[in-house]
């Protein structure tokens, strides 16, 4: 429950992120604290569900795993950036 | 293609949605009410009509913190129903198994949800600027237990190589004994926790509880022992619904379960212990009484020296089931053929305290009906009432002392929502 919570948070900053940008999504970094319970192995199983049928399904993952356990935000997930490439671009 | 990056840095945190509603006439409290707001997920009525031997998997998933203690008694109630009994070398894997998730489950508590209540700092993140040694010790502790479970489970959450009558696979006794030294260095980092446990300030309290665990005849309880009582209660575990019920209150989705003709108990590492002090591995034992810890402690706060002293309990039976395990030849016990359907129950000591399921389940195998009572919601109406008696005892503190107060009493008894209590949010009204 606690990770669909955290999904659902960064799900709606997916598409916050998108929201009135042109362009789709192709690579999303998030970077995950040292303190945080989320792993990377257990985002990576839930990527595709998670981003299925919103701005960023298709996109490449990329994590950041922190050891800093002194972080200010090493009990948390970040979504830190994410990269659109223009559609009249894609192939 | 042009690419283009958006700087987002949006931060993403376990938040959770409880609340706590007290009533005051006065300077009397007339009611307390602990919120919590989940979804009902319904695994009750998900579990109908699936083959019976999915139900280990998928009551597994309720919890990602405790997901062995869903698979023992679903694998125990459904074997029950079928007239299995598992033993020798598979009964105690499913047994160490058991102490790989209480070692990572109590050490999660702990350190990065208990300890920084005693040692004031709102969360572990800040304590481990100051605490490194023992954050590191805590996240050291929980990643031994969670060694255990991948090398036994497959995976470190929701273990995958749990089945009805066994495992889908079993370790050499190779596999196996490169648990020995994680094992060993956890034995030592569990005793410092002790130490550290007992050392903290504990605030002043005493509840009259009644304590319900298991208890088996020669070892501390995990997987098998009768249902008993601080009060005298004794029976058969698969009896439990003779005992105890559950009720639903308007105010939360989760059931508050009673004792019949009786009202709230507690399960749990205090329960367990004042239960089956005797039974606690010898080096338990020998460090309880090293450290002067009381025979029945009823002191909540206290609860953390016994959720400590647990670890190390787990972590000694680990290494005496690692060094005397010979493979079983067969990695499961198939179900007897010629199942003309039938109930089972069956109650596992889950790192929280009691699990009970039961499965009626027909002639092809598919389940009928499930039931399933998990700790928490056991707990919940004794938290409450440490919550009034809490309540009672600090009238005098302004609103915020007195919710960082309450939060503290709920996390005493590590509910599945200990995380969700970081954020109570208390409203006191006054008529």
């Amino acid at each position: 429950m606690h990770e669909e919570r955290l999904f659902a948070q960064l799900r709606g900053a997916l598409e916050r992120a998108a929201d009135g940008q042109s362009g789709r999504l192709v690579v999303v970094r998030v970077w995950i604290g040292a303190l945080s319970h989320l792993t990377e192995e257990r985002l990576r199983e839930a990527w595709p569900a998670l981003t299925q049928g919103g701005p960023a399904a298709g996109a490449t993952l990329r994590v950041e795993v922190s050891s800093d356990l002194a972080h200010p935000d090493a009990g948390t997930v970040v979504l830190v950036s994410v990269d659109l490439a223009d559609e009249e671009q894609l192939p | 293609m042009s690419e283009r990056t958006v700087r987002v840095n949006y931060v993403a945190r376990v938040e959770g949605e409880g609340s706590l509603r007290v009533r005051l006439r006065e300077r009397s409290v007339e009611e307390v009410e602990l919120q919590i707001f989940e979804p009902p997920r319904f695994f009750e009525a998900m579990l109908r009509g699936r083959d019976a031997k999915e139900a280990p998997d998928i009551t597994a998933r309720i919890c990602g913190i405790c997901p062995v203690a869903y698979q023992m008694s679903a694998c125990h109630a459904i074997e029950r129903a079928h007239g299995l009994t598992v033993g020798g070398a598979l009964r105690e894997l499913r047994r160490l198994l058991y102490c790989g998730e209480w070692i990572e489950s109590h050490a999660l508590h702990i350190y990065l949800l208990h300890a920084p209540d005693f040692l004031g700092y709102p969360d572990a993140v800040r304590m481990a600027r100051d605490h490194r040694e023992e954050v590191e010790t805590g996240l050291a502790l929980k990643k031994a237990g969670n060694t255990v479970l991948r090398l036994l489970g497959g995976r470190e959450v929701h273990p995958v190589n749990v089945r009805v009558g066994g495992f889908y696979r079993v370790p050499s006794r190779e596999e196996l004994s490169s648990l020995v030294p994680v094992l060993e260095q956890a034995l030592v980092a569990a005793e410092r926790t002790v130490r550290f446990a007992v050392g903290l300030p504990f605030p002043a309290a005493e509840e009259d509880y009644e304590f319900v665990a298991l208890r088996h005849g020669s070892e501390y309880p995990m997987n098998e022992g009768d249902l008993v009582s601080s009060r005298g209660l004794r029976m058969p575990q698969e009896r439990f619904e003779e005992a105890f019920e559950e009720v639903q209150v308007p105010y939360s989705t989760a059931l508050h379960a009673r004792r019949k003709g009786g009202g709230s108990y507690l399960v749990g590492p205090m329960a367990r212990y004042a239960l089956n002090r005797d039974l606690l591995p010898a080096g338990a034992r020998k460090l309880a009484e090293g450290v002067g810890l009381e025979e029945v402690v009823r002191n909540p706060f206290r609860s953390i020296v016994v959720r400590a002293l647990e670890v190390y309990a787990a972590c000694e039976e680990a290494l005496r089931l690692v060094h005397r395990y010979t493979p079983p030849a067969r990695p499961f016990v198939e179900l007897p053929e010629g199942f003309a359907g039938g109930t089972g129950a069956a109650v596992t000591e889950a790192p929280r305290g009691i699990l009970y399921h039961r499965y009626e389940i027909a002639p092809d195998g598919l389940v009928r009906e499930a039931r399933i009572v998990p700790p928490t919601s056991q707990n919940q109406a004794r938290i409450e009432e440490d919550l009034r008696h809490l309540v009672e005892r600090s009238l005098d503190l302004p609103d915020p002392a007195l919710s960082d107060a309450c939060e503290r009493a709920v996390r005493n008894h590590d509910p599945c929502i200990s995380c969700a209590t970081h954020f109570l949010d208390l409203r006191v009204e006054h008529v």
